[in-house]
């Protein structure tokens, strides 16, 4: 196919795309996630049961259907509802504001069971088995009881019965007080304690398998009183022996109905016929007991009553209610055909819900809430309008500056990037891809991606022109050098990309995908389309004209001498990274809540409050871990109004009683809140360091493969002394490290590589083409090729960062602060780090040492570019350099002859013309070399 | 942490040695292993010996992986210099 027809095709192509885009553009929603559009987010992981005691795949997708019926009651609009990993279920809840309401609906495992209450009771003193002296008044001596009991674990029908494996218990060793529990494992009691660690002065009790301690149910609420019952009688705890008689399995139809005698509501519901036979055959056993005890005497009903056995409902762990069988009533137990119901101090709220999630059914295994978030529609929408601002505003200055310096090929490149920004637009919409902040961070890094690959290729074009080159032949030999290594480049930011998008958490993820596809847009568009367009204003005034190219002549000299003064640069990257090991030592890195678990609250008060009166409204709270929590004022725009920033060690179950209590207290105008479990906060950084390992090690095999393995070992240095530099600094200005830097650190790790895969491959391309250049020359005259390419994208990406750290949120400030470091850090280890330490290497190979040994023989010393042996050797001021290039072949097509621009330079551009025939150019050249040695 | 701050020191103080003549076997490469397994191996002794755990840090954890780093460096540099000085065949 000949250029100029794909040329053509390619426009076309471009015209059609752009036409379907504004359509979509027009036409299709964008799917904003719950940091943008508020909502509320849930994150659970499932454990094990005595009935599932493995996880399988098939329980976490049973228990997927049931949140996901239970999330369509709550009548909430696109849930997302999805598996992370194994064992993990994470619910968005768009617009859900009441996480408390949210938290109960969706993941309470509703387990019901129904126990024989009488011979299954342990009371304190087995001798005194009366009613009233069957519950522990404390927990502790319950627990001691229970522990005195043997392990067991009763089965029905091969099924086991009991219904957990063990629990743990944490007392305060002086007072026998309660501080957490129960748990399945040890390490969930110290959840909200110093460092996720034990608490002095406290003690750990575990139950055995075969026992429940069970809090005694509430006293009934008497409608016509004001007062609380349940607060006057303090609630005492039942051990029983853990052998349910039925389970929510065995019921149907509940429904939530009202209690006639009491009017309170209640839940109603049918037996399956395997549960009436089993609800029979229990409350016929009740009242035969019943009956048994009363010997024979007539008794009324109402004096039945007192003597009759009962049936305790338990629902998660708490008794909701303890019915009594009575005897002359019910003498051959109760005919489960009518059904049962269930009563308790419940709401008509409570009694709907159990009876929906009764309906439902309990999910299959225990869901724990290792997370929970919740952002206020205003937060959401405050973070949207300032992501893009922050977009647009980087998006306006890079083209800005390209069309500064790249005039008529900014121009170009500015087209290119509008373009991409449209297809890339429209793909958002398309796919959909739910935009979420660190989306939003991987799009505007895009931009960067997308302008340097036009950098990398107009450099090039205007080398080129400087060599003497027609505009078309410049600008197809600009795309032809410049794509391997935008390529290479590009490849290695999409394996960033791909290892963050399969190992990260979700929202690096969001980043991971939005980086990987804008790579592989800006691949079509910026070498493609800009292509095209330069292809067909080849021929016209503007384009033939250097001036308007910004080529005319080389603005900054670049004849710096890089491999020799590395070393006073290696020295103060070690005095800066010892300075890090001090900061790592001495302060350590403030890791935030995302690693060390916990909940950040951002709320807006109505009235003004005091840091103080916030604090003691918080530690009055009841809330485990607020006592400690950290409060810190937050300007609001009115003055009538306070915001604040709170952080404490709080379990996510407990986070959404907050807003509750502060709107009691002050009045909640807004109130967006964030909570990470241990669990999660482990898996984070764990996935993290993993992210990494995996990154590096991928990312080195590929420039193994691409280049030489020698290559790798410098860039992997590289690599860590950014990581370590910016971690250093993190450390040392005490900044808070959370998911979002970890994103930016591994962004910084992929432009870390791609600047130094660019200095590499130029490394690369000049190695053939100065086959008698020590390795120290090559790298000095490459460095100096692209040094101007390696500014001019640091700056445009440096812009794109400003822009974020002027407008965007909280997040995307952290992000764009790490980037910033990172970049500093990327450019400066790709030239002063990752090529000299390549150089020392190489300059070790036999080949390199013969060359250097050759040419300290010949003129006593290594000259700092390879074209300076030559004109040191002579000077006679005719320049030709021989030991160092080959003849660069004509261009095919070309009908130019090629010369190179002088620049007087001390000979670094020396005149060179490209004609074959010098023959006493090169018989002088060989006679100065044999007498050089 | 204690492991992150052995490292960096070894890699801090292997940037020095670009003023060292390269007499290291495996060069610049050979040294910076030297200098940070160096490095790494005697913070982690001298942390197990002070009886702290691996996240327990401060200031005086720096010191702990100076010697191996000098160690690391020295004995690279003396098995580089054998090398050279070993004559070839």
């Amino acid at each position: 196919m000949g250029s100029r027809r794909r040329t053509y095709i390619v426009l076309a192509v471009v015209a059609i795309l752009i036409a379907l885009s504004a359509l979509a553009i027009v036409n299709k929603p964008t799917r904003l996630g719950l940091d943008l559009q508020g909502g509320t987010e849930l994150v659970y992981q499932g454990r094990a049961t005595p009935a599932n005691p493995t996880i399988e795949p098939d329980d976490v997708d049973r228990a997927l259907n049931i949140i996901r019926d239970r999330v369509d009651t709550l009548g909430v609009a696109e849930p997302e509802i999805s598996r992370i990993g194994e064992d993990q279920i994470s619910v968005g809840l768009p617009e859900v504001q009441n996480a408390q309401q949210a938290v109960e609906q969706v993941g309470q495992t509703s387990q019901l069971a129904f126990y024989d209450f009488e011979p299954n009771v342990i009371p304190p003193d087995p001798k005194l088995n009366s009613p009233e002296s069957r519950p522990f008044n404390r927990l502790y001596d319950a627990v001691k009881a229970a522990q005195e009991q043997e392990p067991e674990c009763f089965e029905k029908n091969g099924e086991p019965l009991c219904t957990h494996e063990g629990q743990f218990y944490l007392f305060d060793e002086a007072t026998l007080e309660p501080l957490a529990g129960p748990a399945k494992v040890k390490e969930d009691l110290f959840f909200g304690f110093e460092d996720d660690k034990q608490p002095p002065g406290s003690i750990i009790e575990e139950i055995p398998q075969g026992s429940v301690i069970l809090r005694e149910e509430e006293p009934p609420d008497d409608l016509n009183t004001e007062v609380d019952e349940s607060s006057l009688t303090p609630q005492g705890w039942f051990l029983l022996r853990d052998r349910p008689e039925l389970t929510g399995d065995d019921i149907r139809n509940p429904e939530q109905a009202t209690d006639q005698f009491t009017n309170q509501p209640n839940v109603t519901f049918e037996f399956t016929d395997e549960g009436r036979k089993a609800f029979q055959e229990v409350t016929r056993r009740i009242a035969e007991r019943g009956l048994e005890r009363s010997a024979g005497a007539l008794l009324s009903a109402e004096e039945a009553a007192n003597a009759s056995d009962s049936f305790a409902v338990v629902l998660d762990g708490e008794i909701v209610s303890r019915p009594i069988i009575n005897f002359v009533e019910n003498p051959s137990g109760i005919d489960g055909r009518t059904g049962a119901q269930i009563s308790g101090n419940f709401t008509i709220q409570q009694a709907q819900d159990l009876a929906e999630f009764l309906r439902i059914g309990a999910l299959p295994i225990e869901l724990s809430l290792i997370s929970q978030s919740t952002v206020s529609a205003t937060l959401g929408q405050q973070a949207l309008d300032d992501a893009i601002l922050a977009g647009v505003g980087g998006l306006v200055l890079v083209i800005l500056f390209l069309l500064f310096y790249y005039r008529f090929l900014g121009a170009v490149a500015a087209l290119g990037l509008a373009v991409y920004a449209l297809f890339f637009l429209a793909m958002i919409k398309v796919i959909p891809i739910t935009l979420t902040l660190p989306g939003i961070a991987g799009l505007i890094l895009t931009i960067g991606v997308a302008a340097d690959s036009n950098v990398v290729i107009f450099e090039r074009i205007k080398e080129e022109v400087r060599s003497g080159r027609s505009m078309l032949s410049a600008i197809s030999q600009g795309y032809r050098k410049g794509i391997a290594t935008i390529i290479d480049a590009n490849v290695i930011t999409l394996i960033t990309a791909f290892v963050l998008f399969v190992l990260a958490t979700a929202g690096v993820k969001g980043f991971a995908f939005t980086l990987g596809i804008g790579t592989i847009v800006s691949l079509f568009t910026a070498v493609l389309f800009t292509q095209a367009v330069l292809a067909v204003l080849g021929r016209s005034h503007f384009l033939n004209s250097p001036r308007f190219l910004g080529a005319r002549e080389r603005r900054m000299r670049t004849d710096f001498d890089f491999s020799g003064m590395s070393r006073y640069f290696f020295a103060a990257s070690g005095i800066i990274l010892l300075t890090g090991a001090f900061a790592f030592a001495g302060k350590g890195l403030n890791l935030g809540i995302d690693f060390e678990s916990g909940t950040r609250i951002q709320t807006t008060l109505s009235k003004e409050v005091t840091p103080d009166e916030l604090r003691v409204a918080l530690s009055d709270a009841g809330i485990d871990g607020m006592e400690g929590a950290e409060v810190q004022e937050v300007q609001e725009e009115d003055a009538a109004q306070s915001g604040f920033q709170i952080q404490a060690k709080i379990l996510p179950e407990q986070a959404p009683d907050v807003k509750p209590i502060l709107d009691e207290a002050f009045g909640v105008e807004d109130f967006s809140n964030n909570t990470i479990g241990p669990t999660f906060g482990e898996q984070l950084a764990k996935s993290a360091v993993i992210a990494l390992i995996f990154s590096l090690l991928v990312i080195s095999g590929y420039v193994a493969i691409r280049f030489e393995a020698k290559y790798a070992i410098p860039i992997l240095i590289a690599l860590v002394h950014d990581i370590l530099l910016a971690g250093g600094a993190y450390a040392l200005m005490g900044f808070e490290v959370n998911s979002a830097t970890v994103a930016a650190f591994l962004t910084i790790l992929g432009y870390s590589i791609y600047d130094t895969v660019i200095v590499f491959d130029r490394i690369r391309e000049n190695v053939p083409r100065m086959p008698r250049a020590a390795f120290s020359q090559i790298v000095n005259r490459s460095m100096s090729e692209v040094l101007v390419r390696s500014l001019i994208t640091g700056l445009a990406t440096v812009f794109l960062l400003t822009m974020i750290l002027l407008f965007g949120d909280e997040t995307l400030r952290g992000f764009a602060l790490a980037m910033m470091l990172g970049i500093a850090s990327g450019t400066y280890s790709s030239i002063f780090i990752a090529a000299p330490v390549l150089t020392e290497w190489k300059e070790r190979e036999h080949a390199y040492r013969d060359r250097r040994r050759q040419i300290e023989e010949t003129m006593g010393y290594v000259p700092v570019f390879p074209e300076q042996n030559v004109v040191a050797r002579l000077g006679d001021g005719e320049s030709d350099d021989p030991i160092a290039h080959e003849p660069v072949p004509q261009e095919p097509g070309s009908d130019v002859e090629r010369t190179e621009e002088p620049t007087g330079d001390s000979g670094a551009y020396p005149s060179q013309s490209r004609t074959p025939s010098q023959p006493g150019r090169r018989k002088q050249t060989r006679r100065q070399r044999k007498k050089g040695g | 942490m204690s492991l992150l701050v052995f490292f960096t020191v070894g890699l801090g103080l292997w940037h020095f040695t670009v003023f060292f003549p390269d007499r290291f076997w495996g060069g610049i490469v050979g040294a910076l292993v030297g200098a940070t397994v160096g490095a790494v191996l005697s913070g982690a002794i001298a942390q197990a010996a002070s009886g702290r755990s691996v996240g327990e840090t401060d200031i005086a954890t720096v010191a702990f992986a100076l010697p191996g780093t000098a160690l690391g460096l020295a004995a690279i540099w003396l098995l580089g210099a054998r090398r050279e000085d070993a004559p070839t065949n």
